[in-house]
Parts: structure tokens; C-alpha cells; sequence
């Protein structure tokens, strides 16, 4: 049996926007998503709420685990396409990040457009805060007062160096958004990983 | 007849989502999106309309400014129309926002993180009146060549003896995108740099939509020997007395009498209720 997407679509996707447009705006500040709908593994409830409240018939999704169930929800729900390549998707949604294509297999957008870029849902088991002197990965940008300390886990060994990388492209780049439970933080292609 | 809540249908909110939320990620760059028919002119608020439409949830409460003051056509106008599209609560005190859109102001009273700015918009491009083709302007902000700028800015000089822009004064967001801050008077130019609040700014006829996140630089564009410079009054606000906020010059009569007054009312009314306690 098919699960359902939102009870309140109007309400819900908007309220889930105002903390996804924060969190854009706050980047590595986690924050928490009102409202989750049901959602089939491996597909986790934030990342749905997400996909949902972003993507309709004119995106296409770059699914990591396209399990029949997830398609068959996606397609029904939110009537979007399904990208088969990493470099033609507006939204990718990564639900095993270890295993996770290079960001450079995504769209970074056109040096006169660079909107036209792939937004990464990356489903993580936690997104932890840092007690004061304790290890995590601390950012600096646009959006962050000073800086911002988190720890972000469970991504491949060389992620960090593969989106330094794309930064010598700005103001080309791809924007992430990392989910755990009910929370989501954003890290806009401004945002600077600093050294520790 | 009722309306989808906040006028604009689902499709369209969530396009103008996505366009918020690559404007976000890219401080100062012109997003391209499908602006909608709204009922109302071209020139009037479309652009800040569709991005407050997009943004606003029955618990937000919106405050609308026109140049400063509540109590303008536009304003009241706009307000009426998202009391009766989405049923929000409104408001004249900024303190009291969750959603401020405005024309060509920025209220005086300082704005918090939980607060959203709107601009409306009418030419999104700064480059526009020294360079009309939209393919050329797109490639100088690609490669970053902001030389025509500098020059209109250094001809001013030469010709005036300062930079003779008053308004729409153009800035240059997290040191990349030449931005237009909209026509805010240069008043308010350091309001922008570095603001605790999220300012998004929409242009319905060119269908443009961008942002300026929190805590990001803004830099409004100067010579070493030409400093930036804001305006000063010798006057005071006749209302209130205040020699700190930003001034218009009334015509009060047919011989021509004037009195300076806050262009921004709610600061103005403010200021007036803590003198007379």
C-alpha cells in the first residue's frame, strides 16, 4: 500500500520552506523541520518533506537508491522526473552518503547561470552539536556571524577535499542540505570549511 | 470566489521557492523565475508580492512599507490584499514583523535574526542603464567586470566634483555580485552590510529574484580619495525631533512652505510616544 505525502500540503510544505530558507540563510546551523511525512525506506521522513515541498513535474530527481517504492511515491506524490545521471538533476537525494558519487559528477551551473546547479539532500544517522573545544568541523561565509561548529559524520573520506575543490569555481557550486531525524542543516557553495 | 492561500497557486510557490533558495546560495546573483500575472500593474510590487507569497504562513504577521511610510496607496494596498488572500495578521510597528516588504526604504529601527526583508524591485540590474543587452550584462557578472561602473561613478567626479548617486547606489555583495540595492536612498546602504536579517529582493517585470543573506559583507562601491558618503541633514524631523533618521521634504502650502519629517512613519510615531512620556 502506498503511504501518504502531506495532510496539509499548502501549510505543511510551506512552514517546512521558512526552516529550509533559514537554514540556507544560517548555513551549519541545524534546524528542525515542523512537519515530516511518511516516507518509504531508504528514503529517510526529512528528505521527503524536502523533496516534496521543493519538487513537482518541472525537476528532475537524481535518486542515489531508486527503490521501486521510492519511485512509485515520488512519481505519484510530487509527479517528478527522475534523472538517470548525477549531472542532469536539479535535486539528487543521497540515502547512503558513504557510497556517494563525487560532487563533481553534479551540475555546478553555467558561469552566466549558476543557479542552474544540483541541490544534494544527504541523509546522515546525526547531525551533532559540538560542545565548546570539542572536534567537529567548523565553517566561516556568508550567513555566519562568526563561525559555526558542527559535527558532520558518515561521508566519504575525501568529501571535504572533493568540495574544496569545487570552491576554486565560485560562483559556480552545488548546494547541500544534510538531514538526521528532524533536523537539517545547509551548506550553501559559499560557505568555507576551515582548517582545524 | 476564494483563493489558494496567499494567491499564488502550488507550482508557482514552489518555483519561486527554489529560486529563493539558489538566490540564498548565491549572495547578489540575479535568479531568473516565471513571474506570474498578479492583480496588480507591472511597477507596483509585483516582484516583493510573489516573494512574500512564497514565503507567507498563517502565523506570520506582515508589515508593508512604501518609502518609509504605512499609511501610503501601495502599502495599504498591499496589505489589504494579503489580509484578504492569506488571512495573516498586520502590523505598522517593525518591532512587531515577522515579514516586512518594502519599497525603496529600510525601516530605521534595527531588524532582528526571526525577521524577513522584501524589496521590491523595479530594475534589478545595475549595470542596466550603462549596458541594455541582457546577454552582455550576464557575461560582465560572470567575469566579475565592473570597470563601466566604476567609471559612471568616476565621471560623477569629474564632472560634479562627487559621486552624484543619491539612490540605488551599487553594491557589491560578499565581494563577487554587483548588486542593485533597489532605489534605497544611500541612507540605508550601511543598514544592508552585515545585516542580522535575511533580505530578499523581487522584480516582477524583469523577473528577477535575489538575496543578500544575514552577516554578509555588502560594500557600497567608493574611491580611496572618494570615500562613501551618506546624506546629512542640517534639519530635524519636525514631528519627533529625531537628527539621526532618514528625511523628506514636504510641501505644506501653495507659497511654498516646507517642513522636513521621517520618511519612516513608524519610527517617527515611535519617537513621538517616548518623548511624551
Amino acid at each position: 500500500m502506498m503511504l501518504a505525502a502531506f495532510a496539509n500540503p499548502v501549510f505543511d510544505s510551506q512552514s517546512n520552506f521558512r526552516e529550509l530558507l533559514q537554514a540556507m540563510a544560517r548555513p551549519a546551523v541545524p534546524r528542525t523541520l515542523p512537519v515530516l511525512p511518511p516516507a518509504p525506506a531508504p528514503a529517510a521522513p526529512a528528505a521527503m518533506a524536502i523533496v516534496l515541498t521543493l519538487c513537482d513535474a518541472t525537476t528532475s530527481v537524481w535518486l542515489q537508491q531508486p527503490e521501486d517504492e521510492v519511485v512509485r511515491h515520488l512519481r505519484f506524490h510530487a509527479g517528478l522526473k527522475l534523472a538517470d545521471r548525477p549531472q542532469d538533476a536539479d535535486f539528487a537525494l543521497i540515502t547512503n552518503p558513504a557510497s556517494m558519487p563525487p560532487l563533481d559528477a553534479f551540475a555546478c551551473g553555467d558561469m552566466r547561470y549558476p543557479d542552474r546547479s544540483a541541490s544534494l539532500i544527504i541523509q546522515l544517522a546525526a547531525i551533532n552539536p559540538v560542545a565548546a573545544g570539542g572536534a567537529g568541523n567548523t565553517f566561516a561565509g556568508p550567513g555566519i556571524r562568526d563561525t559555526e561548529t558542527v559535527a558532520i559524520d558518515g561521508l566519504p573520506a575525501d568529501f571535504w577535499q572533493q568540495r574544496a575543490a569545487l570552491a576554486a569555481l565560485l560562483p559556480l557550486g552545488i548546494d547541500l542540505f544534510f538531514v538526521a531525524g528532524q533536523q537539517v542543516l545547509a551548506l550553501p557553495r559559499t560557505t568555507r570549511l576551515l582548517e582545524g | 470566489m476564494t483563493y489558494n492561500f496567499a494567491f499564488l497557486d502550488e507550482d508557482t510557490k514552489r518555483m519561486l521557492r527554489r529560486a529563493l533558495l539558489k538566490a540564498v546560495a548565491i549572495p547578489g546573483y540575479q535568479v531568473p523565475f516565471g513571474s506570474r500575472e498578479m492583480p496588480l500593474p507591472y511597477g507596483w510590487g509585483t516582484g516583493g508580492i510573489q516573494v512574500t507569497a512564497a514565503l507567507l504562513g498563517p502565523d506570520d504577521v506582515l508589515k508593508v512599507i512604501d518609502q518609509g511610510a504605512d499609511d501610503t496607496t501601495n502599502a495599504v494596498n498591499i496589505r489589504r490584499f494579503f489580509h484578504r488572500v492569506a488571512g495573516v495578521a498586520t502590523t505598522e510597528h517593525t518591532a512587531e514583523a515577522t515579514l516586512i516588504q518594502t519599497r525603496h526604504r529600510i525601516p530605521e529601527t534595527s531588524l532582528r535574526e526571526d525577521q524577513i526583508l522584501v524589496f521590491q524591485v523595479p530594475e534589478p540590474e545595475p549595470l542596466r542603464t550603462l549596458e541594455p543587452r541582457e546577454a552582455e550584462t550576464r557575461t560582465l557578472h560572470a567575469l566579475a567586470d565592473y570597470g563601466l561602473m566604476h567609471v559612471k561613478l568616476y565621471e560623477d567626479i569629474a564632472q560634479y566634483g562627487h559621486i552624484a548617486t543619491s539612490y540605488d547606489y551599487p553594491v557589491l555583495v560578499d565581494g563577487r555580485f554587483l548588486t542593485s540595492p533597489s532605489p534605497i536612498p544611500k541612507f540605508d546602504n550601511p543598514k544592508l552590510d552585515r545585516s542580522p536579517a535575511l533580505m530578499l529582493f523581487g522584480a516582477g517585470r524583469e523577473k528577477r529574484l535575489y538575496a543578500i543573506p544575514p552577516y554578509t559583507s555588502v560594500e557600497s562601491l567608493a574611491f580611496d580619495d572618494h570615500p562613501f558618503e551618506i546624506q546629512r541633514w542640517e534639519q530635524q524631523c519636525e514631528l519627533c525631533g529625531s537628527g539621526e533618521s532618514y528625511l523628506d521634504e514636504v510641501v505644506v502650502d501653495d507659497r511654498g512652505t516646507r517642513m522636513f519629517v521621517c520618511s519612516d512613519t513608524d519610527f517617527c510615531s515611535g519617537h513621538r510616544m517616548e518623548a511624551q512620556a
